[in-house]
């Protein structure tokens, strides 16, 4: 659909201009993961931001080291509980509903205004994972917005090429959804089991088709040579359980431990994401 | 094993086991332990009374096997949602109380926003002591309004729109409405307005009168409470 209201940029994607100097070119070719293949970028989460919101935060992902990429930066607000509209039918629990937009300016490919397929997937994911954390039957006849804008979207920008690394992105973009959204909601004063944070882990291969694929968490696309498989999952720690599990892409059929291996550094990541997620908490609190 | 419950708590957090503590608001009950579901402190909070020795028995009632134990609570801490830079509005932030759901059992205060002959709609503003944040709908059933004589009761004789009710919610209700109910002395419009314009007095169970022009005004009056 288009978006017939506003006035739209142009379409397609925006490059910022590169001049030909000596030192970009070093730029370009620093490729490469800097960290650990176990290691989640560092994180910045705060809670409270928004103060017309019932709840609210705002999350930030460190760009990695090469300059020109940036950063994850998301907010979150969170209004209600509050009452349903006329036209809803009853609910004895509460009604979650969740919006996930990306920014117009958030990533080179420009976004509209509203809200276009993967926005809504997006969406759909993130409501899956709260659903499985918070404790709907304490308030019922009740409805509960959640609404992420995507400051900025974790690409590079300087990379010429789009690698088809749309989907890849979104991973990153959901668990970081994930975590700012659990983040507020214990902000908000929501009943929750538990604090849910999102991880991905991503099957990479690097420099050349004959090396061995390695598996490692919270991947930038623009690092690697290829990203095989990935998959983005919500975990809570203390039940050990997975509220949402997003898989995507190719394993070879012979390894039937991979799979496993896959969302095991998922929930690694994920439980790294949450020691962030509980600090936050904390301060805030206190 | 004696460990203490924290004094603050995160959801998800273990807080006790329950065979020694009841739920209270905020807190989940998950495998016999009890855990926070909510992020603020910690409040236990003693059984009222002592279990001394209980009175002869008139009538047969269920066991109270587990008033004994102490309530762990987890409430929200005030002036947590303080944005940067806004020490201006820390008297507000303080206030700032979670917000309640009307609940079954409850004594709501609500203004009637408009009435037919069936029933009365009402907008709840505030539910026990806590001042609402959002506006929830209600309703008060011609049947509901008072416990004698429910099939003289007038709609219009009852309340006018503009009044202030104290209600109890008697049901969940429908979609859009909570059901309310005025069926006792204590309850029904305990601020009016005349025609005139004037804040009355109630000056019998089913009149006001308007203190300047001296009219009578029928209602469905709350019975005065004293401070």
């Amino acid at each position: 659909m288009t978006d017939r209201r506003r006035i739209n940029g142009p379409a397609g994607a925006t490059v910022p201009p590169i001049f030909d100097d000596a030192g970009l070119q070093d730029l370009t070719s620093s490729k490469g993961r800097s960290r650990a293949p176990n290691a989640i970028r560092k994180m910045y989460l705060k809670t409270g931001v928004t103060p017309s919101a019932s709840g609210s935060a705002y999350l930030e992902i460190e760009t990695s080291a090469t300059p020109g990429v940036s950063g994850l930066k998301l907010s979150c607000s969170v209004h209600g509980p509050r009452s349903l509209p006329r036209s809803a039918p009853f609910s004895p629990h509460i009604v979650l509903s969740t919006h996930v937009k990306y920014a117009p300016f958030a990533t080179k490919q420009r976004r509209g205004y509203l809200r276009d397929p993967s926005e809504r997937d997006l969406g759909i994911h993130l409501e899956a994972a709260l659903r499985g954390a918070i404790i709907a039957d304490r308030w019922p006849k009740s409805g509960v917005d959640i609404i992420i804008s995507i400051v900025e979207g974790d690409q590079d920008r300087e990379a010429s090429r789009l690698q088809g690394d749309e989907v890849w992105d979104m991973m990153n973009a959901l668990s970081g959804c994930i975590t700012v959204a659990a983040a507020a909601l214990a902000d908000a004063g929501i009943d929750c089991v538990d604090t849910v944070a999102g991880g991905v882990a991503a099957l990479v291969q690097n420099a050349g088709e004959d090396s061995t694929p390695t598996i490692v968490v919270d991947p930038i696309p623009s690092e690697h040579e290829r990203i095989l498989a990935a998959c983005c999952v919500a975990y809570l720690p203390t039940r050990d359980e997975v509220t949402n599990l997003w898989f995507r892409g190719d394993l070879p059929a012979s390894d039937l431990d991979l799979y496993t291996s896959l969302v095991e550094k998922g929930i690694q990541a994920s439980k790294n994401a949450n020691r962030v997620l509980v600090g936050c908490l904390s301060e805030t609190v206190e | 094993m004696t460990t203490t419950p924290p004094t603050l708590a995160l959801p998800g957090q273990l807080l006790g086991p329950a065979a020694r503590y009841q739920p209270g608001p905020g807190t989940h009950l998950h495998d016999a332990n009890l855990y926070a579901s909510l992020l603020g402190q910690v409040h236990i909070t003693q059984p009222a009374r002592a279990p001394g020795p209980a009175k002869r028995l008139t009538k047969i009632t269920p066991a109270p096997a587990p008033a004994e134990l102490p309530t762990i609570s987890v409430a929200v801490a005030a002036s947590n949602t303080l944005p940067p830079g806004a020490e201006r509005d820390v008297n507000k932030n303080k206030n700032k109380r979670r917000e309640v759901l009307p609940e079954v059992g409850n004594v709501v205060l609500c203004r009637v926003i408009r009435i037919t002959p069936r029933q009365a709609v009402v907008a709840i503003l505030v539910c026990g002591d806590t001042v609402l944040e959002a506006e929830w709908q209600g309703l008060i059933r011609v049947q509901d309004v008072r416990a004698t004589e429910k099939d003289r009761v007038r709609i219009y004789e009852s309340f006018r729109p503009g009044d202030v009710v104290r209600a109890e919610v008697i049901s969940l209700g429908d979609q859009a409405n909570y059901y309310l109910s005025t069926t006792r002395n204590e309850l029904g419009v305990v601020l009016a307005v005349s025609e005139a314009g004037n804040t009355m007095q109630p000056v019998s169970w089913k009149e006001f009168r308007d203190p300047e022009t001296g009219a009578m005004e029928l209602r469905k009056v709350a019975q005065p409470q004293p401070e």
